[in-house]
């Protein structure tokens, strides 16, 4: 690969240098949207699942003290 | 790992490095165009984004026979991410084209050209796909609808296709036919490189689309389990499968 970009002619920028280069930033700006769109979407995803585990462990503790209270209590 | 997250990690990297040995090629391999020159690197962004969008909304239309053929709502997921995707790349697709005709024709936009105008059609088609999702409210009918859009639309693309071809008068270069094109070697290897790399970021941004997707909805699966179905916030109104 080196080899092959030695070998490689120098680009002519200066003529339709800034078209070219439009045309891909304009593809690498879509992809780079729709990843930061996704990103986004993600976050959320991430959020509410760290919220359901909060949830279910405050609620496996409650459980652990209830059990525990009762195992304590003296058996008529 | 739900199913659509298998083989991600691989289709991400499998695609990235397609990507790039394409962009090595393409400007460090193949040969400046004897008559445009440089602005004819365009060419392997644009016409790969267009065959790929072309090829994606007749996808949308297969996975909507699918749906209507089986009642299964991963179909219907299939087929909406496939048009989604589709958008997309055609967008990105009809600007690349559009700052190609700038610089070789002197105009961003040309009516007269039979393939501009009928991309665009097909394009705008496509853009009421996801209004229309929107603006039916029982998920069932939202599905069954929109298939039965995605069937025609999807079937109007190659009669488009086929119909723009046959016409006689042209600006629009041909660079495929039936007996391989007029690509010499080097362009025809950066070209098909260049095709098989955006098809594959098709594939892969396509499965992440519905990796999310079905993510979103075992999360809201759990959360019904733990909350109970009065806690869970509702949907409203969406356009995007559930």
């Amino acid at each position: 690969m080196i080899a092959l970009l030695a070998e490689a002619p120098a680009l002519p920028l200066h003529a339709a240098g800034k078209y070219v280069a439009g045309a891909y930033i304009v593809f690498l700006l879509v992809v780079l949207s729709y990843v930061a769109i996704m990103a986004v979407r993600l976050g959320r995803n991430q959020k509410e699942l760290a919220e359901l585990r909060a949830l279910i462990e405050q609620r496996e503790r409650e459980r652990d003290e209830t059990d525990s209270s009762r195992e304590s209590e003296p058996v008529a | 790992m739900t199913t659509h997250a298998r083989h991600l990690r691989g289709l991400t990297i499998v695609t990235a490095v397609t990507v790039t040995v394409a962009l090595i090629l393409v400007f460090f391999y193949a040969p400046l165009d004897a008559n445009q020159g440089f602005i004819q690197k365009i060419f392997y962004i644009h016409v790969p984004l267009a065959i790929v969008s072309l090829v994606g909304f007749v996808l949308g239309g297969v996975f909507a026979v699918a749906y209507l053929r089986t009642g299964d709502r991963i179909w219907d997921m299939r087929s909406y991410c496939a048009i989604h995707m589709a958008l997309i790349f055609s967008v990105g697709g009809l600007v690349a084209g559009s700052i190609w005709a700038k610089a070789s024709w002197g105009h961003w936009w040309v009516w007269s050209e039979p393939t501009l105008v009928s991309y665009l059609i097909v394009i705008l088609l496509f853009c009421t796909y996801q209004p229309l999702r929107f603006s039916i409210e029982d998920p069932e009918r939202q599905a069954r609808y929109a298939a039965v859009f995605a069937v025609v639309c999807g079937a109007f693309v190659p009669i488009n296709f086929a119909v723009v071809r046959a016409s006689t008068q042209f600006l629009h270069p041909r660079v495929l036919n039936l007996e391989g094109g007029n690509l010499p070697g080097s362009m025809k290897l950066a070209f098909y490189t260049s095709l098989v790399g955006i098809a594959l970021l098709y594939a892969t941004l396509m499965k992440y689309e519905m990796t999310a997707k079905a993510t979103r909805s075992e999360v809201r699966r759990l959360r019904r389990r733990v909350l109970g179905d009065d806690e869970l916030r509702p949907l409203g109104r969406t356009a995007a499968p559930q």
